[in-house]
């Protein structure tokens, strides 16, 4: 069961523990720049190289994917959930490629995922609609539905955390399980569902959610 | 495993931080360029099409050139036909009034010719009648052929100048 626990790496005089999740994290963090500091070097508006074209294709599906859902006019919000979905596409897939512990089976990461998820969600809709209207959505179509309201602004980032953290989690027990007794060739195909396809599915499905609950925000 | 503690305030400033450096390093080189080229098709297009439009321009107007050079021509043809025309009228028409004018001279030469023909006859003649008339004044009129001889002369003289 020591597979399961996020150990604490080193500890700071004053902030405490960190975490392994926290130090997973820095590095994905340094791959990510890194390797987009080395692929955005030589970037040309003409003759672009084979990595440029698979560069911006994959940004340009995804930015299309995303104007698809909040909006040509609400583009200043596409870089986020851009970070997002490559930094959940890395950590979910990090087990297998590099071996670390996914960071998102920690919650404190899905947590704090969620959280900054709802200040967006919150945030785009006072920005479109101004703080009186925010305010009185709660109380649309009828006054009585205002609790539920209410509660859906925690309720929503609330299912994104434990839709994340549950997962991935369990992806994770269930390759820790298998690898303890089968070790040999069965966890290959078997981490490719639990890892990789399922780390990559929940990737799009938290960035899609969350794009999805910024839209009816907006509305 | 459960365990929710201070690790997650790290992890937003982690994310945030993350979010700043993919903005700055991948995201906005990215869009940009894919915006530059954009900019690029889109004023290439709109310069062919302006091309194009210049070109069709530039035919209509040598379409429009040529129609008028050839009325031009067609007019500058009919233009030099009339002109020649009216010189050739002009031409013939001055060398009819020349010949006439030749003509009369030579008819006005040959009066001339046979007046003074005539007036050398008369005198001959009246140098004649003179000269008989002293005959038959000398000699009697002894001879009746000499008269004779002299009207058939006189005669003959006269048939000749009303021919």
């Amino acid at each position: 069961m020591e597979e399961l626990n996020c150990e604490t790496v080193f500890t700071l005089p004053v902030l405490g523990g960190i975490s392994e999740s926290v130090v997973v994290t820095w590095i994905i963090m340094a791959v990510l720049v890194i390797a987009s500091i080395i692929l955005v070097r030589n970037l040309k508006v003409e003759n672009p190289g084979k990595v440029q074209l698979a560069l911006e294709a994959g940004l340009g599906w995804a930015q299309d994917f995303f104007e698809g859902i909040i909006g040509k006019e609400n583009r200043r919000y596409i870089p986020y959930l851009i970070t997002v979905l490559l930094f959940l596409a890395a950590s979910n897939t990090i087990a297998p490629l590099i071996g670390f512990k996914p960071p998102t089976k920690d919650l404190n990461v899905t947590a704090a995922l969620a959280i900054m998820s709802m200040c967006l969600i919150e945030y785009s809709g006072i920005h479109r609609n101004g703080m009186k209207h925010w305010i009185k959505h709660f109380a649309q179509p009828v006054p009585v539905v205002a609790p539920i309201m209410i509660l859906e602004v925690v309720i929503r980032p609330l299912s994104l955390c434990m839709r994340l953290f549950g997962n991935m989690l369990a992806g994770f027990v269930v390759m820790e399980l298998i690898k303890t007794v089968v070790p040999l060739l069965v966890p290959i195909p078997v981490s490719f569902y639990f890892d990789i396809f399922d780390g990559l599915l929940q990737a799009y499905v938290f960035v899609f959610l969350t794009a999805l609950f910024m839209n009816e925000e907006m509305e | 495993m459960l365990q929710f503690n201070f690790n997650f305030v790290l992890e937003m400033i982690n994310l945030i931080v993350l979010f700043l450096l993919l903005r700055h390093f991948l995201i906005g080189p990215v869009t940009n360029i894919m915006e530059k080229r954009k900019a690029l098709i889109e004023s290439g297009l709109k310069n062919a099409q302006d091309a194009q439009d210049d070109a069709m321009k530039m035919k209509k107007e040598y379409e429009e050139a040529l129609n008028g050079a050839k009325q031009e021509s067609v007019a500058i043809i009919e233009k030099a036909r009339s002109q020649a025309k009216s010189e050739y009228d002009r031409i013939v028409g001055e060398a009819g009034e020349k010949a006439g004018s030749i003509i009369e001279s030579a008819k006005e030469s040959v009066r001339v010719g046979r007046e003074n023909t005539m007036k050398e006859l008369q005198s001959q003649i009246a140098g004649l009648a003179v000269a008989s008339a002293a005959k038959i004044v000398g000699g009697k009129a002894e001879d009746q052929d000499v008269y004779a001889q002299f009207l058939k002369e006189v005669g003959e003289t006269d048939e000749d100048t009303d021919r």
